[in-house]
């Protein structure tokens, strides 16, 4: 799938790649970086003077006439020759890749970022294989370096990526990003079942990948995600219907309330209150709900009507971090000092969590540690300055 | 002649009917909704100055709008659009906003008129809400573009009416400039009350009315003097916006010298433990701006000067932090703020505001970020 989106980059991969990659470096640098290149080339040609350039014309010559079986081969036969040959293991990756070999391709691009580390399409190609080996957090890892570097670079392996990653996200827990990113999805898209799924897996808080999922329960899943793509569509009136669907069909179902109450937040807090509720009402050990719970008071300064929610959330699940977050904030807009002491706590599990590091700024500003409050000042100001947004002032 | 004890109760009966005068008038007036108004019987002097100040006229009704009564037309040209203000004394006070593209022209009345001194109107059309696209701005006098939306692209005299407002931005709105506009979450038409009043900042005074008519104190709304630097910033940046908000929505540039509890958070001598440096050691809610700079020298040098001025800051906090002296500044020991809070103009050049980033400031720096 990948490699058909890669194919007319990959045939231009290798050296290219390999000097747009090192693109950054000064040029002296990079002059010396590419005589060694070459003069380690030659070295090898002359240790093998026929053999290996013939190869790599075979290997070519079969690439390009779509022999996959025997162009693997013989790219496999120039690697003996020619361990460092940035381009073979490339090649011999996505054309492993091509023919449904992931554990082999994973090996081979690999290597290959072993020569020519941060290439973004190798790095997005590896995530895909591990992803479909089932080394999941690996995926993950490789999937959002890629993106970070650049991966989704063309509409079409932007959607590949993205869709990945949002996948392995639900599977991982971090459903909200996972929503975040299937967002990207229902700007153009038509909905399809494949997508709703997806889209109830997040929703319905449910770690799993949707071919995990028993069968009898991918109805409920795609009625779901329906209605969070109908949500994310801005068709609220379709949402609204969905959700009474659901609730209707199967009225406890776990998280379908919070997911209702977590996509009203934004446009109506206290619609989303009561759905939170609800959620409790069928599913009292529900810590995320009251994560919400507290964290709307808080976002009113309201530490006092924040507190119990938060106390609730932390002691269903201590290993959240939203729960210590709001336990935290709801300590400090309280008086309570050991609200920093969860804070802390939190910045340890998130360190990248800009929420985080708001209310340590904030908790550190109120008991009087000016200092550590600037620190986090200064951090909270570098997170988002290169993501300014003038047009969204009120 | 008989003496009876009539004389001797005469003064206290006075009294008691004096006080019984004030809170029959003061259950009255809560009935009313009019609390602001019961609350002169008591803190007279603040409850009379507050409603003359820019936050007590945050918002105004039609007829009761002082900035466009002395001006029944204003108009502007703005790209293809041609915005006319027009304001009539005989329908009350009552003004009309039109946009006209020169062969067809929508006017509507305007209901509701925000701010003090430079003036956006929220108008209404077909029951959708918007934000005028033009304002008016005193220092031109007259009309330009809403601060904001300059780069707004109408594709049509429908859009050129101004920006398309949702609800929630709707209480936003209503919530700062109005009292009692935002209840439970909903917007309340019905309990609004123009500007910013007592019960505005001080939430509970309905209640603080009616249990002191009955003698009953112990539900006075909280002295928000007590509260500490930070939480002062946080409790003003409801609406003046604050460090948090700011941060979140990755508000950077010079449309942020609007948002004083941010830009003061960032500055390096913030402490938020310190009520030498909270929002109302220089300013009082209750009392209109105070335009000089040398105004604003006694809260400076509460840190920035030797321990006698630092020590008459009174509270139990201020006096811990009394010890901690900050640098004495070499080239000036007054007027402090024109140097080291400098005047920052808005880009459309109408609007100019103080930036509350203290710090030395340097020939030619750009606006810190």
């Amino acid at each position: 799938m990948y490699m058909a989106a890669v194919g007319a980059a990959s045939t231009r991969m290798g050296i290219n790649l390999w000097w747009n990659c090192s693109s950054r470096a000064k040029p002296g640098l990079r002059l010396t970086l590419l005589t060694l290149v070459l003069l380690s080339r030659w070295c090898a040609a002359q240790a093998n003077p026929a053999s290996f350039s013939d190869v790599v014309a075979k290997a070519t010559a079969a690439r390009d006439a779509n022999d996959l079986p025997g162009a693997i081969e013989l790219y496999q036969q120039a690697l003996k020759l020619n361990s460092q040959w940035p381009d073979g293991w490339w090649f011999l990756g996505s054309l492993q890749y091509g023919t449904g070999d992931y554990a082999a391709a994973r090996d081979a691009l690999t290597h290959y970022l072993e020569l020519t580390p941060n290439a973004a399409p190798a790095l997005a190609m590896r995530g895909l294989c591990e992803f479909e080996i089932g080394d999941y957090s690996a995926s993950l890892r490789d999937i959002e370096r890629a993106l970070a570097q650049g991966a989704a670079n063309q509409p079409r392996n932007e959607k590949i990526l993205r869709y990945h990653e949002a996948l392995l996200l639900t599977r991982t827990g971090r459903f909200e990003d996972a929503l975040r990113i299937y967002a990207f999805f229902t700007h153009d898209e038509d909905s399809n079942p494949e997508l709703l799924l997806a889209l109830g897996l997040a929703g319905l808080r449910t770690p799993l990948l949707p071919k995990e999922l028993r069968a009898d329960q991918q109805e409920l899943y795609i009625s779901a995600g329906k209605a969070v793509f109908d949500f994310m569509r801005h068709d609220l009136d379709a949402t609204r219907a969905e959700f009474q669907q659901l609730f209707t069909r199967v009225p406890a179902v776990p998280n379908a309330h919070y997911l209702y109450g977590y996509l009203l937040y934004a446009s109506d807090a206290d619609g989303a209150v009561v759905e939170f509720k609800k959620e409790l009402d069928v599913n009292p050990a529900n810590a995320v709900a009251e994560v919400m719970l507290a964290w709307i008071p808080l976002m009113q300064n309201d530490g006092i009507t924040a507190l119990p929610h938060a106390r609730k959330a932390v002691a269903e699940d201590p290993a959240l971090p939203s729960a210590q977050l709001v336990l935290g904030r709801a300590l400090t807009e309280t008086g309570d000092k050991d609200g920093i002491q969860h804070l802390e706590t939190t910045v340890q599990l998130q360190p990248d969590n800009l929420e985080v590091h708001l209310a340590l700024t904030k908790a550190y500003s109120k008991f009087g540690r000016k200092e550590d409050a600037r620190r986090e000042r200064l951090l909270c100001l570098e997170m988002t300055k290169n993501d300014t947004n003038p047009t969204t002032h009120p | 002649m008989i003496r009876t004890r009539q004389p001797i109760l005469s003064p206290l009966a006075g009294i008691l009917i004096c006080l019984a005068a004030v809170f029959a008038l003061s259950r009255s007036m809560v009935a009313q909704g009019k609390t602001e108004s019961a609350c002169v019987s008591c803190h007279r002097a603040r409850a009379e100055s507050q409603p003359r100040t820019p936050m007590g006229r945050a918002l105004a009704l039609p007829g009761s709008n002082p900035v466009l009564k002395d001006i029944p037309k204003l108009t502007v040209r703005k790209g293809l659009y041609t915005y006319t203000v027009e304001t009539v004394a005989t329908h009350g006070g009552e003004s009309t906003y039109s946009v006209s593209d020169g062969t067809r022209t929508i006017t509507v009345p305007i209901h509701w008129y925000f701010g003090a001194g430079a003036q956006t109107w929220v108008l209404e059309r077909d029951g959708q809400q918007y934000e005028s696209a033009v304002s008016y701005y005193p220092s031109i006098p007259g009309l330009d573009f809403t601060t904001g939306d300059e780069d707004l692209k109408p594709k049509n005299l429908d859009e050129a009416i101004g920006r398309p407002i949702e609800l929630r931005e709707t209480k936003v709105c209503f919530g700062c400039h109005a009292t009692n506009a935002v209840t439970n979450g909903k917007m309340t038409y019905e309990t609004l009350r123009p500007g910013v009043t007592c019960e505005h900042c001080h939430a509970g005074t309905t209640a603080h009315l009616a249990d002191a008519i009955n003698g009953d104190f112990d539900s006075a709304p909280p002295d928000l003097r007590k509260k500490s630097a930070e939480d002062i910033s946080n409790f003003c940046g409801q609406c003046h916006r604050t460090w948090e908000t700011a941060v979140r929505n990755h508000w950077r540039g010079e449309l942020t010298v609007r948002f004083q509890p941010y830009r003061l958070a960032n500055s390096r001598c913030f402490d938020g433990a310190d009520p030498r440096i909270s929002c109302v050691a220089c300013h009082d809610p209750h009392q209109d701006i105070v335009l000089q700079d040398s105004a604003y020298d006694a809260p400076c040098l509460a840190c920035h000067s030797s321990s006698a001025a630092a020590a008459s800051v009174s509270s139990t906090a201020a006096s811990d932090k009394a010890q901690t002296h900050a640098r004495f500044c070499p080239t000036a020991k007054s007027e402090c703020v024109s140097c080291h809070m400098p005047k920052v103009k808005l880009p459309n050049g109408h609007l100019t505001f103080t930036d509350h980033q203290i710090r030395i400031v340097k020939p030619g720096e750009p606006f810190p970020n």
